[in-house]
């Protein structure tokens, strides 16, 4: 099995090497708290806010079913409401946008 | 009873039970590709004729959901104990024939009752499972079965080798036997290892996986590392198996197995590798050109491939060898790297196996994943298997051992009992060209020409430090040795060297 040879800098030396597919990720930085993503797939059963509401840091957003679990999302931030993208019933994926959280610098 | 009428009542008896769940049952395992778990332990594992079975009369006692008017040949698993290659081990092989091999209370305590009689006589354990999982209908008492499993997969750990072969579906809690064992074998389109099946991750993530890509033979075999042997057919990894227990010890209390010695097909010259230091080559190349006939069982071959682990012989007596693989990640050190060579290291001091260690690495591999993966917390366990190991320890300085890797790969500081390097071996803190970079910043920053400084100062930095020298001078490695030599050179420090570990005994945990 001949795979395909890369190059792969460590010290300021570059070796002339195999690089596995996902031996390296690429950092993703930090999640932006403005954006409230689902966590884990599943179906968004409440929304416990509205648009342009004043919400404290550990507000409940939302609720949202999976893994047997009705699971609490709350905001990370103090903050207004921005848009709401999500109603319930809806099925989302892991990482979809919900809402956006205005904050306040 | 007249004796020949009890002898023809127990005959009948007996072929009853012999052929597991019946004709239908087995025509249907056949149409998977897959042996009955009878043919498994008698024609692909044992010796022919030297199979005796144990508790094939044990019954059920279940009364719920109509399991009473059930009888279930030997509860769904086959225990007992034989001989592979002329040397005991004892046994048990799930049958999917039987209930789907599921695992009820009798069922546990047939594989309790094997599991105790291998802690008592001595011998390697060898489980073949094909099971749906726990008996539903027995409830808790199924739970009891696995844990009591579980309970003495941990205190055999260490004791006797232990190894899985997974012919079907291992699915939920029953994946953690073999998980606790020391080696797990998988085979390609019958094995299937989850803790939640593809069923379950459709419902509550709504995420669409194949059985197959979810917890296949290739996927714990290459992504997980759960597996430590791949095999194309049973046949295929029974063979496989045959040969890893030819290196091992019936127990901790014993030495390995000494064979008959056998060059290598291709000895090792003076010109192995490349010149140039940022060129690839394949250590196995390399340590087939050391080892008896050449001969080199790897290990976890399709995970963490930039550390190569497994057993040779040198001079007839096995080794465990822990090698850097130049040819991917250039040889680096990483989270998977150090997890698959430290359960190694850890499983050899356990057997009385001889470690030894071909270093060629340039470090750790950088990256905010590795650190967020915790490249400390798994690269300490390296660190803390070599030096615990009791076993002789060799090791080979074939060219780069740099930095924190230098000391990680069996260092004399870690307790190396014998440690070596090929003349063009650069034993130093860092490569010449990360070394120069930081030692001559200023002057480079200064100079009229900084990359021709640069070039000026690694050179300079490559004459002084990338070599075996100096850490000869200070007697970190015990001698400079030609690669032809190595072979004869390991040789000689084995017929040496006392035979057996020193240190405490200990398990092997699962890392």
């Amino acid at each position: 099995m001949k795979n395909k040879l890369d190059k792969l800098v460590i010290d300021g030396t570059e070796y002339v090497t195999e690089v596995p597919e996902n031996s390296i990720k690429p950092y993703e930085g930090q999640q932006d708290p403005s954006e409230i993503k689902a966590f884990i797939p599943g179906t968004i059963i409440d929304i416990k806010v509205s648009e342009g509401d004043l919400i404290e840091q550990g507000t409940v957003l939302l609720l949202l079913d999976a893994m047997k679990m009705h699971n609490e999302i709350c905001s990370g931030k103090r903050g207004l409401i921005g848009r709401i993208h999500v109603s319930p019933g809806d099925m989302v994926q892991k990482d979809q946008l919900l809402m956006n959280i205005i904050i306040n610098k | 009873m007249s004796i020949k009428k009890s002898v023809n009542d127990f005959l009948t008896r007996l072929s009853g039970k012999l052929d597991g769940g019946g004709e239908k049952a087995i025509e249907k395992q056949k149409k998977k590709g897959k042996n009955t778990a009878r043919e498994r332990v008698e024609d692909l594992l044992l010796d022919e004729g030297t199979f005796l079975e144990t508790d094939l009369f044990v019954e059920h006692s279940v009364k719920d959901f109509g399991m009473d008017r059930k009888e279930l040949a030997g509860d769904g698993v086959i225990t007992g104990y034989g001989k592979v290659r002329n040397r005991p081990v004892a046994v048990f092989a799930q049958d999917f024939t039987v209930a789907g091999g599921s695992l009820g209370r009798a069922h546990s305590k047939k594989i309790v009752k094997v599991m105790d009689i291998a802690a008592e006589a001595g011998i390697p354990l060898i489980g073949i499972n094909d099971s749906g999982g726990a008996r539903i209908q027995e409830g808790v008492e199924s739970l009891c079965g696995y844990g009591e499993i579980f309970y003495r997969n941990t205190k055999l750990s260490g004791v006797v080798p232990q190894i899985s072969v997974i012919l079907g579906p291992c699915a939920g809690g029953a994946v953690y036997s073999p998980a606790l064992t020391d080696f797990v074998f998988v085979v390609d389109t019958i094995s299937n290892m989850f803790i939640t099946g593809p069923q379950v991750i459709k419902t509550v993530l709504g995420e669409d996986i194949t059985q197959e890509e979810l917890g296949g033979a290739m996927t714990q075999a290459s992504i997980t590392g759960n597996a430590h042997f791949y095999g194309k057919s049973e046949a295929d990894a029974f063979n496989t198996l045959k040969k890893l227990l030819s290196f091992l010890p019936a127990n901790s209390k014993e030495a390995p197995p000494v064979s008959k010695p056998i060059l290598p097909a291709n000895p090792l010259g003076d010109d192995v590798i490349p010149d140039n230091r940022r060129q690839a080559y394949c250590v196995k190349e390399i340590i087939r050109g050391i080892v008896d006939a050449s001969d080199f069982l790897e290990v976890q071959e399709h995970y963490a491939r930039n550390m190569v682990v497994g057993f040779a012989r040198l001079a007839g007596r096995p080794v465990g060898i822990i090698a850097n693989q130049p040819r991917v990640l250039a040889g680096v050190l990483d989270v998977n790297a150090s997890d698959k060579a430290a359960r190694f290291i850890r499983f050899c001091d356990c057997f009385n196996i001889p470690l030894l260690t071909m270093v060629d690495t340039p470090g750790y591999l950088p990256g905010a994943d590795q650190e967020h993966a915790g490249v400390i917390r798994h690269g300490a366990k390296i660190l803390y298997a070599y030096s615990e190991a009791s076993v002789p320890k060799m090791t080979i300085i074939m060219r780069k051992a740099y930095g924190g890797a230098y000391i990680a790969m069996c260092s004399r500081h870690l307790g190396a009992t014998f440690v070596a390097s090929w003349p063009c071996g650069e034993i130093a803190v860092m490569g010449p060209e990360g070394a120069a970079n930081i030692i001559f910043r200023k002057e480079i920053a200064a100079a009229d020409d900084p990359e021709a400084c640069r070039q000026e100062k690694i050179s300079e930095y490559e004459e002084k430090f990338a070599n075996p020298y100096v850490a000869a001078k200070k007697g970190y490695i015990d001698t400079i040795i030609r690669s032809s030599e190595t072979r004869d050179t390991l040789i000689k420090v084995l017929s040496t060297v006392r035979q057996s570990r020193t240190g405490h005994p200990h398990g092997n945990i699962p890392l």
